[in-house]
């Protein structure tokens, strides 16, 4: 397991709060530019690579 | 026109510059009292990462000019129309959301492990299945000992800054890594005050790093459901 430096922490947190926290407004229009899954998607790899990759090639590595 | 929207605040709007998103005209759509701080955004422009952190930047500025809701990152609208609809259906919610938040600002402490949980190593005389189940139970074990141990820092840090629990909100465990992340929000003027008095009450935990960030916008208290 890869130890969370401060740094990374403290941006793991903010941008939590980006995704996940804050007002959620009207659905329908909630995802109404292109690509917005994808950007997501890349936002939480960026994320998951601190500690869920490396648990993943850990496993593929056992 | 696109709106990439980033807070909500009540009328009349601040006074800001009007630059938002990489630099695109920054707009307010009004609802009644209420109105919206959106981005002017082309469909075909990809958010990207560094978005993300020039939305909290933007967020950050709004929320200083005057009390402000942000909005989850990526949210947009196909017009201003439908933005103020959507501000409509939700006005009165909103409104008590802005009153909790007005004046305050939000500090996040996460404390980390400062060990991981080691590999379990259950001797047994038993066979591999009773060995297997006995590693299981003293696996589980360790994890409720270690979210035992999560809440009662929560508890502490909670009593010692003599805070209402309904300004903290907290989760557990939510990895190997971190045994607590906890907001809580503040009057802005008392928000070094407070960050101090944090960190104080966090070094005292001598298992976990704390790690504080913050003062930022209210993000964790913001929301209306």
């Amino acid at each position: 397991m890869k130890e969370l430096t401060a740094e990374d922490t403290s941006l793991l947190e903010l941008v939590d709060r980006l995704l996940n926290k804050g007002v959620v407004l009207a659905g329908e229009a909630t995802i109404s530019v292109a690509g917005i899954d994808l950007i997501y998607l890349g936002l939480n790899v960026v994320l998951a690579a601190v500690e869920t990759i490396e648990k993943a090639q850990e496993r593929r590595a056992s | 026109m696109t709106l990439l929207a980033h807070a909500i605040a009540a009328s009349p709007p601040a006074t800001l510059s009007q630059e938002g998103l990489r630099g695109r005209p920054l707009a307010w759509s009004e609802a009644g009292d209420l109105g919206l701080w959106s981005t002017e955004w082309a469909p075909d422009i990809k958010l990207e990462r560094p978005d993300a952190l020039e939305h909290h930047r933007l967020i950050e500025r709004i929320c200083a000019a005057q009390p402000c809701l942000p909005v989850r990152f990526g949210t947009a609208f196909a017009t201003s129309d439908d933005a103020r609809a959507s501000l409509d259906k939700r006005a009165a919610a909103l409104h008590a959301a802005l009153t909790r938040v007005a004046g305050k600002t939000e500090l996040a402490l996460t404390l980390l492990w400062r060990e991981s949980p080691g590999p379990l190593l259950i001797e047994s005389a038993a066979g591999p299945g009773r060995q297997y189940m006995e590693t299981r139970r003293a696996e589980f074990a360790a994890r409720e000992a270690r979210r035992a141990r999560a809440e009662t820092m929560v508890d502490r840090v909670v009593a010692e800054l003599t805070i209402d629990r309904q300004l903290v909100w907290h989760e557990t465990c939510t990895s190997d890594n971190v045994a607590v992340s906890l907001a809580v929000l503040v009057p802005t003027e008392q928000a070094a005050e407070r960050k101090a008095e944090l960190e104080r009450v966090a070094a005292r935990f001598p298992d976990v790093i704390p790690v504080l960030n913050g003062p930022w916008p209210p993000y964790t208290f913001a929301r209306t459901d």
